[in-house]
């Protein structure tokens, strides 16, 4: 009768079964249910008391996946290879599923076929990678049948050997993934790099333990785009390499670098504090609040500042009525923005999120607050972070809700449907969302439960 | 002695809210404000009898007959043989209240009826206070109900109660827009979604488009629900489902209705005041909650009358055959 209700429910009733399972495995006597009716005194002062959870108890952190299984990127291996021959094989997973993970993860990252998660731990094993592996961007996954092969696709979450000096006092920051690398950020050995290495996006001529830990130059964040790799440094300096055809790089030509190289145009003297790429557009948001891009403007990305096609060099966008940015995004043909109010600006071309009549706009328009749960019973609901992945947005606000909108590709939306999504919609995950990572099919969330 | 009582019972067309107290079955409420404003309608003066000229025999001096015209009252008018004026009278309920509920019940009377039906249609939302206490879960989810089994809850903090509630909003909150009947891909469904507008037009599930906390004072704890298309019951099991999610259990001690539509507890008629005069004066003062606009005798809709007033005829013409009326 109720259906949605049964949404609110069904993780209520398997709590009860869960209750029944503890009750009887702990030993305790359920309350029998005696034909003779009670006095409702002795009622309220006999029977046992349950408790459930303690002074001390606290939220367990859980990740979620969803989207196109079939690279392995989801890590369950029984959507690819069934446990049993009645069971089928899923191909799109529509709505949030649960991945069982031993440590807390503190870093997703996805990439095109591939998901790297990483964990805050001491242990030797902090870096997890499930996915696409052709190209090593998972490392090496010695292969059971033969030692001198690695597997090619990893369906379940294995450790990615890092070569650190010293790896039970270093810790992973962060990692991102582009479309056939990655990158592994820690905290006191600077930052790795795993995968094709093509266009120089690994960075690879130079070998990077020596560079950051020699010249004590520590990184706040990594970024990858589709074929290039930037590095964002403490002192807010930009670094760039890889493929430039499209001046991604942003170092003033459109040809392949293969290390690291500082980046400079607009930038030089700016102290940024977050850059962004996912495609062939790279965005860097300042201390102060404004925004630079280089790189791919066909979809009127970079329109503001230039009517070329490609930006080789970073330039500031003057940007209206936008306010003073916290956090940029861009995919492959739109950009996002957030400020520090909280409201979320979308351009560029493809599903904005103002409906189907709006598929491409040069300069940022709103997306009502209302859309992310804004009303008169919570005046004060804001976004506090906003990603994209390469055709489509996610916005995580500060009470812990997922918004998502875009092109459903493989069901990468996680909206129970395979449709396209032209205004943000609430994704039901059970718990309080923290970080969320977007790829081009599948998308990771990292969740804290309610209590 | 006051307004006759064909009068009354035309000025009885429309709304008007009571204030049901728990405990109380809603027919019992109906049936004690239908029975009261009979009542006050049979109390109110009676139209005059009708009269009729009767020709009676009158003896004379030489013992001849001659008639003699008089004029004397109809004996079918009189209130012995013809009852009380009126015996039924047509009061409906809007949404109904369960027994262990409180709250302003909308009723309707006379053409009030088809308000009714039209209230029902549009689908309004209704407000609720919702009283709930930790520690307890019964098979009813009410205070009243039989014990399933006791908790703690000295875990729960309103920061907790808060992030679940909020969970809750985001879930009702898509089921609103699922059940509004408009196609997602349109751009009407932005548009009525950035709004905040989009509301279910035709038969839905219980949704709850508003929920909040007033007060946390464990193990009491009062909510305050908008909802639209619910049940008593169905509230009560959302206090219960709170508890769950809490890791701890909740009984609910109580539910109020505050709100019906435009109908709002300051509106609503306590029990000394279900009479006929107090009812007469909600119902003149819902035509403007309903339409909105201030209250205008002008505007106010007249059946035309076709109950004529008959006046005493002052002649009473014989002393022998008069009769006495009440």
């Amino acid at each position: 009768m109720l259906v949605f209700a049964a949404v609110a429910l069904s993780p209520l009733r398997a709590l009860c079964e869960q209750r029944v399972e503890r009750v009887a495995s702990g030993g305790r006597r359920w309350l029998s249910r005696s034909s003779a009716p009670k006095h409702p005194k002795e009622e309220r002062r006999g029977g046992p008391v349950f408790q459930y959870a303690g002074r001390r108890h606290r939220p367990k952190h859980k990740v979620f996946v969803w989207g196109f299984s079939y690279a392995g990127a989801l890590g369950i291996p029984s959507f690819v290879l069934p446990d049993s021959g009645r069971k089928k094989c899923r191909k799109h997973q529509y709505t949030p599923y649960r991945l069982e993970t031993e440590h807390q993860i503190s870093s997703a990252a996805c990439g095109y076929g591939f998901t790297l998660l990483s964990s805050k731990t001491l242990d030797v094993t902090k870096v997890w990678g499930m996915g696409l592996n052709k190209d090593s961007q998972l490392g090496f996954q010695v292969s059971c049948h033969d030692r001198q092969k690695s597997y090619e696709y990893v369906l379940e979450p294995s450790p990615v050997a890092l070569p650190l000096a010293r790896p039970q006092e270093t810790r992973v920051v962060q990692v991102a993934c582009g479309r056939a690398h990655s990158l592994v950020l820690t905290d006191a050995e600077g930052v790795f790099s795993l995968g094709n290495n093509a266009y120089g996006q690994c960075g690879r001529k130079i070998v990077e333990e020596e560079i950051y830990s020699c010249s004590a130059v520590s990184l706040l964040q990594v970024a990858c785009g589709q074929d290039h790799s930037l590095f964002l440094t403490e002192r807010g300096q930009v670094y760039a390499c890889g493929w430039g055809a499209d001046g991604q790089t942003g170092l003033g030509h459109y040809n392949m670098t293969s290390h690291p190289v500082a980046v400079g145009g607009d930038l030089t003297g700016v102290r940024v504090q977050q850059v962004s790429s996912y495609g062939d557009l790279s965005l860097a948001v300042s201390q102060d609040g404004s925004l630079f891009g280089w790189g791919n403007s066909e979809y009127l990305q970079l329109s503001a500042v230039t009517e070329d096609l490609q930006l080789s060099t970073p330039r500031h966008l003057p940007l209206e009525g936008v306010g003073k940015l916290q956090q940029a995004a861009c995919g492959g043909t739109q950009v996002a923005v957030l400020n520090d109010k909280g409201e979320v600006f979308v351009w560029g071309y493809g599903i904005l999120g103002k409906g189907p009549n709006l598929s491409e706009a040069k300069t940022p328009e709103m997306i009502p607050l209302t859309l992310f749960g804004r009303s008169e019973f919570n005046p004060s609901v804001r976004v506090a972070q906003i990603r994209c992945g390469l055709h489509h947005f996610a916005a995580v606000t500060d009470r812990g809700e997922l918004f998502v909108w875009g092109k459903n590709v493989r069901g990468c939306l996680g909206i129970g449907k395979p449709d396209d999504q032209f205004f943000p919609w609430r994704v039901t995950v059970p718990g309080h969302v923290l970080d969320v990572a977007c790829g081009v099919d599948h998308m990771v969330a990292l969740v804290k439960s309610l209590t | 002695m006051g307004r006759p009582a064909a009068r009354l019972y035309r000025a009885l067309e429309g709304l008007f809210a009571v204030y049901k107290p728990p405990g109380v079955h809603w027919k019992l409420v109906r049936d004690t404000v239908e029975t009261n404003l009979l009542r006050g309608l049979n109390g109110a003066p009676r139209p005059a009898p009708r009269s009729q000229v009767k020709f009676l025999p009158e003896p004379c001096r030489d013992n001849r007959v001659t008639l003699e015209a008089s004029v004397l009252p109809v004996l079918a008018d009189h209130p012995l043989v013809a009852g009380p004026q009126f015996q039924k009278l047509r009061v409906g309920v809007g949404h109904r209240l369960d027994v262990f509920s409180s709250g302003i019940l909308v009723l309707g009377v006379g053409q009030g009826n088809v308000r009714l039906t039209e209230m029902y249609n549009s689908h309004n939302t209704r407000d609720y206070t919702l009283e709930g206490e930790f520690g307890r879960a019964t098979d009813d989810f009410s205070c009243h109900g039989r014990v399933i089994e006791r908790t703690t809850y000295g875990h729960v903090t309103k920061d907790k109660l808060e992030s679940v509630l909020a969970m809750i909003q985001g879930v009702n909150q898509k089921a609103l827009l699922t059940y509004s009947n408009v196609d997602m891909r349109s751009q009407e469904a932005y548009e009525l979604a950035a709004k905040g507008s989009l509301r279910p037009q035709s038969k839905s599930p219980p949704i709850i488009t508003g929920l909040r906390c007033l007060k946390f004072a464990p193990p009491h704890f009062t909510l305050e629900v908008h909802c639209v298309n619910e049940t008593q019951k169905y509230l009560r099991r959302l206090v219960h489902e709170i508890g769950l999610e809490l890791r701890s259990s909740a009984v609910c001690t109580g539910v109020r209705r505050e709100r019906d539509g435009p109908f709002k507890l300051q509106h609503a008629l306590t029990r000394q005041h279900w009479t006929l005069p107090d009812i007469t004066q909600a119902v003149h003062c819902s035509w403007a909650t309903w339409t909105g606009g201030e209250v205008n005798t002008v505007q106010l809709k007249k059946k035309s009358s076709t109950f004529k007033t008959q006046t005493v005829l002052a002649r009473c013409g014989t002393k022998r055959w008069t009769l006495d009326m009440k």
